[in-house]
């Protein structure tokens, strides 16, 4: 019998897991920060872009399991890094509010695969509030207690807004290359980025740049003021196989 | 750009797969999806000109390939649709076109004459 597309999503090893740099750019020159754990669905499938498979997940309203068999992949995957570098994975709000207990079972899916939590950072996406803010709370204390550092990802677009940096209190914001791509010559995304750099002050979070593909503009995200970026620049994601410390700049 | 993009949603794989192929050759950019939530998914991310539907799919629940053309019509409102059919009635039909589809069509039919309806249609032809 034919797998339904959801069936083979649920597959061991359907969903792989590509790492892709964020660096910190100084006066000493590029450094790894972390990587960023980018789940794939199968080869061949449309589930091969990231967007269409947690669009997907999301419409067939199974995000949470997909969060979780992402999670478990992307740790799995991180073993095999090089050293012992910092992972950033991604994670929807609901899912920390829907998956019972979930910064406990987070926490032990990481020491089972020997990941100190400090090592992490859980990029928050979310597409759909409200969630129950308690719980939400509650889970991020427990995931920050352990060590965990919170990231809002895709800062500046969809549903990743104000209510988001006072709901998740996050750590690092993570700005949307929509904002980041021509940056350079826009001056409406400067005085975005601007407005982001004063708020992340004023919030004591990291501010990290996606999406930068341009000398011109790693130069103009770095004269704000934000030294953390990531994106072709600095590299396309791989497989953690396919992954040498020694070709990442320093 | 190639604005040629086209999404195939079938859940019978031959099918599919033929007129992925054949509309390839005709320039076309191609997207498979075999249900309603993937076809839903690959349109909020894609604009497609095209888009050849069948009306039964068996993933999905409730009117099926009727389904889609309600959420193209407010999502990918440029996009031209055929839906395909092999048991449909006159009022499967009737509902195709008051929910927006350009062209309604029985299988099987020749692909030659599936791409000659996608000109007419993207051309500004048929309904």
């Amino acid at each position: 019998m034919k797998l339904s597309l959801l069936d083979q999503l649920r597959a061991p090893g359907a969903i792989r897991v590509e790492f892709q740099p964020i660096m910190t750019v100084n006066s000493h020159g590029p450094q790894l920060y972390a990587y960023e754990a980018l789940a794939r669905g199968p080869k061949g499938t449309s589930m091969e872009r990231p967007d269409v498979l947690f669009e997907y997940a999301r419409r067939k309203s199974v995000e949470a399991e997909i969060d979780l068999i992402c999670i478990a992949e992307v740790l799995t995957a991180a073993e095999l890094l090089p050293g012992k570098p910092s992972i950033s994975i991604n994670l929807h709000g609901s899912t920390m509010t829907n998956v019972e207990q979930f910064a406990e079972t987070f926490l032990a899916l990481a020491k089972a695969h020997d990941i100190a939590p400090e090592r992490l950072m859980l990029e928050i996406v979310e597409h759909r509030a409200p969630w129950s803010m308690d719980i939400l709370r509650t889970t991020l204390d427990e995931l920050r207690a352990a060590g965990i550092r919170i990231a809002l990802d895709d800062l500046g677009v969809a549903a990743s807004n104000y209510r988001m940096i006072v709901d998740c209190r996050p750590d690092h914001l993570k700005i949307d290359r929509y904002i980041v791509s021509g940056c350079s010559t826009d001056p409406y995304r400067l005085a975005v980025l601007r407005s982001i750099v004063t708020l992340a002050q004023s919030c004591a979070a990291i501010p990290i740049a996606e999406g930068v593909e341009e000398q011109h503009e790693l130069e103009t995200i770095l004269s704000l003021g934000i030294d953390k970026v990531q994106g072709w620049l600095f590299g396309q994601s791989k497989p953690a196989s396919a992954i040498n410390l020694e070709r990442i700049p320093s | 750009m190639n604005n040629r993009r086209l999404l195939v949603i079938d859940d019978e794989e031959t099918i599919s797969r033929a007129l992925e192929r054949y509309f390839r050759r005709l320039g076309y950019m191609v997207d498979r999806a075999r249900e309603l939530e993937e076809a839903e998914a690959l349109a909020t991310y894609t604009e497609y000109s095209l888009v050849i539907a069948d009306l039964s799919l068996t993933g999905s629940v409730g009117s099926e390939g009727l389904e889609i053309l309600r959420y193209l019509r407010w999502n990918c409102p440029r996009a031209r649709v055929i839906l395909l059919t092999a048991h449909g009635s006159e009022y499967s039909e009737r509902e195709a076109y008051r929910r927006g589809a350009h062209a309604f069509m029985h299988k099987p039919r020749p692909l030659a004459d599936i791409a000659r309806l996608a000109t007419e249609i993207t051309r500004g032809g048929v309904h």
